[in-house]
């Protein structure tokens, strides 16, 4: 059977050495038009129909976490915190020459980019988040320890309501080429192992503290049945970011750009415009 | 050949459905499946049977570490082995104490377990060997909240404080990624000059490169089934030593087989069967597979190195509902007479070239009774024989306690 899915991907890479030049930053850049940095959630950098629809009114910048790139798996480890991690982004987006960007991040990456909307408040021009981490409530736990202590054949089923959608087996689905699999299911367990090194045992680097510092206009977006991260997070968010709107996505898990891609990208077409 | 004799510390009465409801590590439901009575019942029984063994002609007492774990209820088995320290002193009994685990890739107080292996060896008068493992990635990972990626710079960090906190002759400071102390001056110190170290691995190259430069011996373990994995393993294992320039010295290879003897080989399968069957699956099988490696856990390179070849990891993946038949033929346990028994002991030993045989004489749902039986045809009956071999060999034994120093 053929897949439905096409993605037309990023036009181009750029390689940003930061930190004292011990890391080559692997930066995928697509479009043209205003700037706009794409922060990628704890899976990795995955180039989809959002990014390609986004990157044809934007110049869609999207750095890869270290440790993320293929290729290149041990540069993770000359970031021992997510200081360093939040500084590194920021030498990344200052050696693009990027300024009053817009910015959007999807689960960890929303994470990130509140932080860095936290700490550099002049940095973006928009911020949208999607179904982001960053706080914890007892009441509702957020389940990242469960995912990656979870079976494959689980995974799809926190990150998806109906994992059978096409773009959901896209995401999925291994090489054809049987000798390529090693080195993929390597580069995407790795890829976890990395982001993990900020999420786990929680997604709680003291976010909360700092969201009230957030003064960029923001955008918070959450699927209904996010089985990863509860929607009553989207009210959180929205109730601590002064400048900021919440919209609920409902049929949707915890991506909502790929599980209802219309919506959302209508949505944050809106925001952007306004 | 040195003959320890091993124990976990098992659950003994879980339920016969138990391998199908449950895991056997992180959330097993402790209240739904535990008789107070008997949990502390088990604790004695495994002191009274390491004790036995210690009065039997074993060389050496060994147990691991594991948290949250039904199938070794030893978070601590320093306290364990602190009782059988004493106690064996108290009765003059010269065997090793050896502690296959504390864990230091799972540890957030590593300064505490160079203390703790210092009273051992004090207590016990030099007869520690201290075991330094990583850890198993759901103990370090989910039950100690070691984000995994960190798990093997952690142990890497711990080690070497440990090292320079048995060592130095001077107060120091260690400002250590994970931990920080502005004066280590542990008291008290070991009692040897330096304690055998014995690191735990199951074959994973870069752990046993490790190994063979910080000159430990390794130990490796027969649940995977040896006839599947003994001979890659070991094979890896002897080119490395071979490779660094290192001596093919039997004594830096420590091996633990699982053991069941009964007087014939039709009574042990008849004794034994029920137990090493329900140990396997309700113990090892019972642990998800994705606890033995969390993402980031094991370096990238090992994970498409076992995509491509899982063969080290022998029987796991069908252990949940492991056939008794599979464990015997891997040899994942060794069933039979003593002649059976000490025959394929013997063979391994010599074809692997294995210094140290660490048996494990209780699995499971075993009894008291039927362990101590185990124990007593072992000693009796298998120990003597396996301790003559090497013995015409003239290879120094860098590994085992010596005595508190002069």
């Amino acid at each position: 059977m053929t897949n439905p899915i096409s993605i037309k991907g990023p036009d181009r890479e750029e390689v940003i050495k930061v930190w004292n030049d011990q890391i080559d930053m692997k930066v995928k850049v697509a479009g043209n038009g205003p700037a706009l940095v794409y922060f990628h959630p704890a899976a990795g950098l995955y180039w989809d129909e959002f990014l390609d629809r986004l990157s044809e009114s934007y110049t869609v910048y999207a750095p890869e976490m270290p440790g993320t790139s293929f290729g290149d798996p041990y540069a993770i480890h000359k970031v021992d915190t997510y200081w360093d991690l939040l500084l590194i982004y920021q030498e990344v987006i200052s050696k693009l020459g990027i300024e009053n960007a817009v910015a959007i991040g999807q689960s960890m990456g929303g994470m990130v980019a509140c932080d860095m909307a936290a700490h550099y408040t002049d940095m973006f021009s928009n911020l949208v988040c999607l179904d982001p981490v960053g706080l914890w409530r007892d009441d509702a736990p957020i389940m990242t320890a469960d995912l990656y202590s979870a079976p494959p054949e689980k995974v799809p089923g926190f990150l998806f309501k109906d994992p059978s959608i096409p773009a959901a087996q896209a995401m999925f689905s291994l090489p054809t080429n049987p000798e390529e699999i090693p080195a993929h299911v390597g580069h995407v367990v790795w890829t976890l192992g990395c982001t993990g090194k900020f999420l786990w045992p929680f997604p709680d680097q003291g976010l909360g503290k700092r969201l009230h510092r957030v003064k960029t206009k923001t955008l918070v977006i959450w699927g209904k049945d996010d089985a990863l991260v509860p929607v009553v997070y989207a009210e959180e968010f929205g109730k601590q970011i002064a400048n900021s709107q919440v919209e609920i996505i409902d049929n949707c898990g915890h991506i909502p750009q790929m599980e209802q891609l219309d919506q959302t990208f209508g949505l944050v077409q809106g925001f952007l415009a306004a | 050949m040195k003959v320890l004799s091993f124990q976990q510390m098992p659950y003994r009465n879980l339920p016969s459905d138990f391998a199908q409801k449950h895991n056997s590590v992180v959330d097993t439901p402790y209240n739904e499946l535990v008789k107070a009575s008997e949990m502390h019942e088990y604790h004695v029984n495994f002191l009274d049977e390491m004790m036995h063994a210690a009065r039997s002609g074993f060389d050496g007492l060994a147990t691991t570490e594991h948290g949250q774990a039904a199938y070794d209820i030893l978070p601590n088995p320093n306290l364990q082995m602190a009782a059988l320290a004493y106690s064996t002193q108290v009765e003059k009994l010269d065997v090793a104490i050896c502690n296959v685990g504390r864990s230091l890739g799972k540890s957030k107080e590593a300064l505490r377990i160079a203390e703790e292996y210092a009273v051992l060896d004090q207590i016990s008068g030099g007869r520690l060997i201290a075991g330094f493992p990583v850890a198993l990635s759901f103990d370090a990972n989910q039950n100690n909240g070691v984000p995994p990626i960190e798990t093997r710079a952690r142990f890497a960090e711990n080690r070497d404080l440990i090292e320079k906190a048995w060592s130095s002759k001077e107060v120091f400071a260690f400002n250590g990624k994970f931990n920080k102390h502005p004066y280590v001056n542990i008291w008290p110190r070991p009692a040897q000059e330096r304690p055998p170290v014995w690191a735990p691995a199951i074959g994973n190259p870069v752990t046993m490169g490790n190994i063979i430069d910080a000159d430990d011996a390794f130990l490796y373990l027969s649940w995977f089934g040896p006839k599947l994995t003994g001979q890659r393993i070991f094979d890896r294992y002897w080119d490395m030593v071979e490779e660094r320039g290192k001596e093919r010295n039997p004594n830096r290879l420590s091996f633990v087989q699982c053991v069941a003897v009964g007087e014939t080989d039709e009574e042990a399968h008849r004794l034994y069967k029920p137990h090493v069957e329900a140990a396997f699956r309700n113990g090892l099988g019972s642990i998800p597979i994705q606890g033995l490696g969390l993402p980031g856990y094991m370096d990238i390179k090992g994970v498409e190195h076992i995509v491509k070849d899982p063969g080290d990891f022998g029987l796991v993946m069908k252990m949940r509902d492991i056939k008794y038949e599979e464990l015997v033929d891997s040899q994942a346990c060794i069933v039979g007479g003593p002649e059976t028994v000490k025959e394929q002991l013997i063979e391994l030993a010599k074809n692997f070239g294995i210094g140290n045989m660490v048996l494990m004489v209780q699995h499971g749902s075993m009894s008291h009774e039927l362990t101590m039986k185990n124990i007593t045809l072992l000693a009796e009956k298998v120990v003597p024989d396996l301790k003559k071999i090497w013995a015409d060999e003239d290879w120094d034994h860098n590994w085992w306690p010596t005595g508190v120093a002069s």
